[in-house]
């Protein structure tokens, strides 16, 4: 039993009967045991995942019917409601909180029979691209472990990549998805604004969050995604896909297809050495498979990581406010304290990046500064609209390196918030204009993995993983080693 | 904009985020850094850009029915003597 | 001269479920924080849900005051921390982005005066505060979430009042209207609450808050007006300030300084989309709105002959001038019309009562035609409507039951009259002096029959007998 397999070669290995559902969920276990002391991809695990095998296998020997998923193990980022689990969000104020619902999309794979195996790590409250401001301690790349995951949904990348689960569900708010996909090698993908609901995801920001499959290839990506997406009447700001299959002709390919390969992404000056080879390979490796490439300026992007920060500030700074400790939370007993001085109490839990965007968060639309700020934002955000959809209207996908560098070592980053930011220069543009884009795995330079992002149109999944599944077919790469 | 930011208002976000600092000048200068940062957004040249935003129809929206959550929320959450939630009293 | 400007908040009582979720909108009859829902609580993850009849209600309502409407509305956030706000921010509505609101720049009568309506929007109610504990140390808050996500109105006005009674009488125009238009329930109670602004001349803005109701609204604006005139007599300056109304003492007092504080930092709700409320839908509602209450007294007056002023009673109150217009036909509409505002409105002056009463338009039709052709007195009539409400016979049934028929035949009441004449001898001399007293014996002959004694023809029968003429 390899557990390194797909999802797709996971049902059909269950259809086969090579192996049972059980047989595979111990076998994670057994795996999860073996190394995630040293990775710390999860925070919780589900002590009921072995009993729900067992009642799958039981339906499938009784030719009973069975969910597309059959039972496969899958990973779900701790900023998701699961009934009955704790969902910290990687934080200490909601260490004792228990969701008494389940959010949409995870009922959705329920629902098929995947099993929700465990909760995966993240950077606190998903603001991060290193998994180190989690507040339960960093998860660690399985490809070298003094190298960070990427993040937000590091513990998700990190689970799917050292085999633990099958695929995760994780979320990005500015690259949360597709950077830890990258600095992991697998597949990463951020769906259009509204193609899958919200409803019980966490909100950090809600004008840019999205839910997304973090998998081993990019068909399994598209198999997710059937499952996962949808208009549902518990997110007002879902869009009908009209039940598109994500699957269907796949394998067509991307010949005549035209591809930009945005300028200022892919700046020499702004990627590391080994990066920059990638993505000059990657373009040839489009050009052999029939794709016709150029260079498209965006101009807007050059503007895209301040409105970027500006909105999210915004709206995490109020998103987050319902973290008073009064409703739910963690134990601090309230007895004999005056109202607002046992509010900062209960907050100054809150690790120190989420405090500096909190703090960012009450200046930017703060009348002080005349709100001017958070207004301008969003009217770069409009401009980057318009731009984009101008842009594809001559292009089918847009391509760059996913991040402008590889995985980098703990504590590198850190305390430079600036530099820190400018990791995210090649993924927010998606998020600040609500188009789809994925992260493929394309190298392994020195040991460390680099992806490359492809981006569509809106709503134009279907197309966007034909481009993904063409790129991913050219390249061969080792498994990890851990 | 290059407006310095001062401790004062550092204090005065703090308490309107009821966020406790314990080193206000670390913040100035983060704050600070960022806010300039974000000056680059006056070279955008957007001042007459409309937004655009999602939108819907009202014959999209909920239907006015009353549905009863089924569940006793009330377990979930921090309570007192399982009828009221009790917050900290009011200066 | 004072100006006095209105921030009024009335609850959208008569929706079924609250404004972004379906939990009930009424949430009078349950225990603490059984009415809630992941969405109401803020439930991380739990996302709003706007309710679509709330939309056009609200969108009536900003009609019927003659407000513009926008095509598209949209939803803001307002942050600040109190314990009965679940997320800590309310959804509310804003113009900052253009007109988004459900409604600006509209306007009302108020007797010879134009109200201006600066701008009407839709928002959330919070949850309600009990404070528990006898001292500082154990003083406790506890919060009861039923009535967080209730859906509200705010209906902003200008400062164009001027006394303390043109604020009183627009109150009561605006519940009267809100009931007519079938949105909310008035009278329920916490479903309208007002905020006042105050100055005078050549000073400063004054906010009074925490007023209980609009009996006490009259009084606070009065008791700030007189108090900024002495302050200006005495030439001190009337500080810009929020004050609360202290119903104990009955004054105003200022309010903490966290009013000043309040920074709001508005922004977008994202989870919303925003609206779009086209002329077809606008149509539809302006077509279906309930007709307004001076377009019925008018038509009251002019079609149907009744008096301004019954018309002006009948026409003002929803309940009644529906079982006006039910129980009305070309001939006794202004019967009925009296018969209510003269004895159905004293006997149905509750919400209780009229919620039991069985009287239904047909009792009523009934009853006037009975009057008419005198099978039965006004007298009777009476009777027979305390039996009709509680237990909703037919008149019919009820003439027999309890007798009530109408004595008016000549050889029955003779004998009567014949009775009384023997009976009250000393009457009979005296009327002889006094022709007045024949009403005395009219009296008496009612009293015999039960009130069921045609009055007329008693008492023309009773000076016969006199041999009076």
């Amino acid at each position: 039993m390899n557990l390194g397999i797909s999802a797709l070669n996971y049902v059909n290995s269950i259809k086969n009967g090579d192996f049972t559902a059980e047989e595979f969920i111990e076998k994670s276990f057994e795996r999860i045991k073996e190394v995630d002391d040293n990775l710390h991809a999860f925070l919780s695990f589900n002590d009921i995942a072995l009993e729900k095998a067992k009642g799958i296998d039981r339906r499938i020997s009784s030719n009973q019917k069975i969910g597309q998923c059959f039972g496969m193990p899958i990973s779900v980022k701790d900023n998701m409601c699961v009934e009955g689990t704790k969902t910290t969000c990687a934080s200490k104020v909601l260490e004792n909180f228990i969701s008494p619902y389940t959010g949409t999309a995870v009922s959705r794979l329920e629902a098929e029979d995947a099993i929700i195996i465990g909760k995966t790590n993240l950077d606190e409250f998903a603001m991060g691209l290193s998994t180190e401001f989690s507040a339960y301690g960093p998860s660690k790349n399985p490809w070298n472990i003094d190298y960070v995951p990427g993040g937000s949904s590091g513990g998700s990348a990190v689970s799917v990549s050292a085999n633990e689960c099958i695929a995760s569900l994780g979320s990005d708010t500015g690259g949360s998805i597709r950077n830890p996909a990258s600095f992991c090698s697998i597949v990463g993908l951020k769906p259009t604004y509204g193609l899958v609901s919200r409803f019980g995801l966490v909100s950090y920001a809600n004008s840019l969050d999205q839910i997304g499959p973090m998998t081993k290839t990019v068909e399994d990506s598209a198999f997710l995604l059937n499952i996962i997406s949808g208009v549902d009447h518990n997110d007002n700001t879902t869009i009908d896909n009209k039940n598109q299959d994500y699957l269907k002709d796949i394998d067509a390919g991307i010949t005549g297809k035209k591809i930009g390969i945005v300028t200022e992404m892919t700046n020499p000056d702004g990627l590391s050495t080994s990066v920059l080879n990638a993505t000059n390979d990657a373009i040839k490796k489009f050009e052999d498979l029939g794709a016709n490439c150029e260079q498209v300026s965006l101009g807007m992007s050059k503007y895209a990581v301040a409105a970027y920060y500006t909105i999210t500030s915004t709206e995490a700074g109020s998103n987050l406010a319902r973290y008073d400790n009064i409703r739910y939370g963690y134990e601090f007993d309230s007895s004999g304290f005056e109202f607002n001085s046992y509010i900062s109490q209960a907050r100054s839990k809150l690790g120190p990046e989420v405090i500096r965007r909190m703090i960012l968060g009450g200046f930017v639309p703060s009348a002080g500064h005349a709100g001017k700020y958070f207004l301008k934002a969003l009217k770069v955000k409009s401009k980057l609209i318009t731009e984009i959809n101008h842009i594809f209207k001559k292009f089918d996908y847009l391509i760059s390196p996913t991040v402008p560098i590889q995985p980098f070592k703990f504590g590198e980053k850190i305390n430079d918030p600036v530099s820190f930011m400018l990791v995210d220069f090649n993924t927010v543009t998606a998020n600040l204009t609500g188009i789809p884009a994925i992260s493929v795995p394309f190298k392994i330079e020195d040991g460390l993995p680099i992806g490359i992002q492809i981006m569509a149109n809106h709503m134009d999944e279907h197309s966007l993983l034909q481009a993904a599944y063409a790129l991913e077919k050219t390249v061969s790469l080792p498994e990890v080693e851990i | 904009m290059k407006k310095l930011v001062n401790e004062e208002e550092i204090i005065h976000v703090a308490k309107l985020m009821k966020i406790e600092l314990a080193d206000y000048n670390i913040h100035i200068k983060k704050v600070q850094k960022m806010l300039e940062y974000f000056d680059i957004l006056d070279e955008a040249n957007i001042e007459s850009e409309d937004l655009i935003v999602q939108e819907t129809d009202v014959d999209k929206l909920r239907d006015d029915k009353h549905v009863i959550y089924d569940k006793k929320l009330l377990k979930f959450l921090k309570n007192y003597k399982e009828t009221y939630v009790k917050a900290p009293k009011l200066s | 001269m004072a100006k006095i400007g209105l921030e009024i908040h009335g609850q959208l009582t008569k929706l079924e479920s609250k404004l972004f979720c379906p939990c009930k909108a009424d949430y009078r009859q349950f225990e603490p924080n059984t009415n809630i829902c992941p969405i109401c609580m803020g439930i991380p993850g739990a996302l709003p849900l706007l309710n679509r009849i709330a939309v056009e209600k609200a969108t009536l309502i900003a009609m019927a005051l003659d407000c513009k409407t926008p095509n598209k509305i949209a939803f803001f956030r307002k942050n600040y921390f109190y314990p009965d706000l679940p997320k800590n921010f309310q959804i509310t509505q804003l113009n900052v982005y253009g007109n988004t609101s459900i409604g600006w720049e509209g306007k009302i009568s108020v007797a010879d005066k134009v109200i201006r309506i600066r701008r009407i929007q839709l928002e959330e109610d919070p949850g309600r505060l009990i404070y528990e504990g006898a001292n500082e140390k154990t003083k406790v808050t506890l919060v009861d979430y039923n009535r967080a996500g209730t859906p509200l109105v705010e209906i902003v006005t200008e400062p164009d009042f001027e006394t303390p009674h043109e604020v009183r009488e627009f109150l009561n125009i605006l519940s009267d209207l809100l009931e007519n238009l079938n949105v909310s329930d008035p009278g329920l109670e916490g479903a309208m609450r007002a905020d006042a602004n105050v100055s005078i001349e050549g000073g400063s803005k004054v906010e009074i808050k925490n007023i209980g109701s609009f009996h006490d609204l009259e009084k606070a604006v009065h008791f700030e007006i007189t108090r900024q005139q002495s302050l200006a007599e005495r030439k001190i300056e009337i500080v810009q300030e929020t004050r609360h109304w202290d119903d104990g003492r009955k004054i105003t007092v200022s309010a903490r300084t966290k009013e000043e504080e309040a920074e709001y930092r508005y922004h977008l709700e994202a989870d919303i989309p925003w609206i779009r409320i086209n002329d077809d839908t606008k149509n539809q509602l302006q077509a279906h709105m309930p007709e307004s209450i001076s377009s019925k007294k008018e038509r009251y007056v002019s079609k149907y002959g009744i008096t301004s002023q019954v018309a002006d009673i009948l026409a003002s109150d929803r309940y009644f001038s529906e079982l006006f217009e039910n129980a009305k036909n070309e001939t006794n509409a202004k019967d009925v019309a009296n018969m209510i505002t003269t004895d159905i409105m004293g006997l149905l002056d509750t919400r209780e009562k009229r919620e039991t009463s069985k009287l239904s338009p047909e009792h009523l039709s009934d009853l006037v035609e009975c009057i008419k052709s005198n099978k039965i007195t006004r007298a009777s009539a009476k009777l027979a409507l305390d039996e009709i409400i509680k237990n909703g016979k037919s008149l019919e049934q009820i003439i027999n039951d309890l007798d009530l028929g109408h004595v008016s035949d000549k050889e029955e009441l003779s004998d009567i009259i014949t009775q009384v004449l023997n009976e009250e001898a000393k009457a009979v001399e005296d009327a002889k002096l006094n022709p007045e007293i024949v009403n005395f014996l009219v009296g008496k002959v009612m009293q015999k029959t039960r009130g069921k004694a045609d009055p007329e023809l008693t008492l023309s029968l009773l000076k016969k007998s006199l041999d009076f003429d």
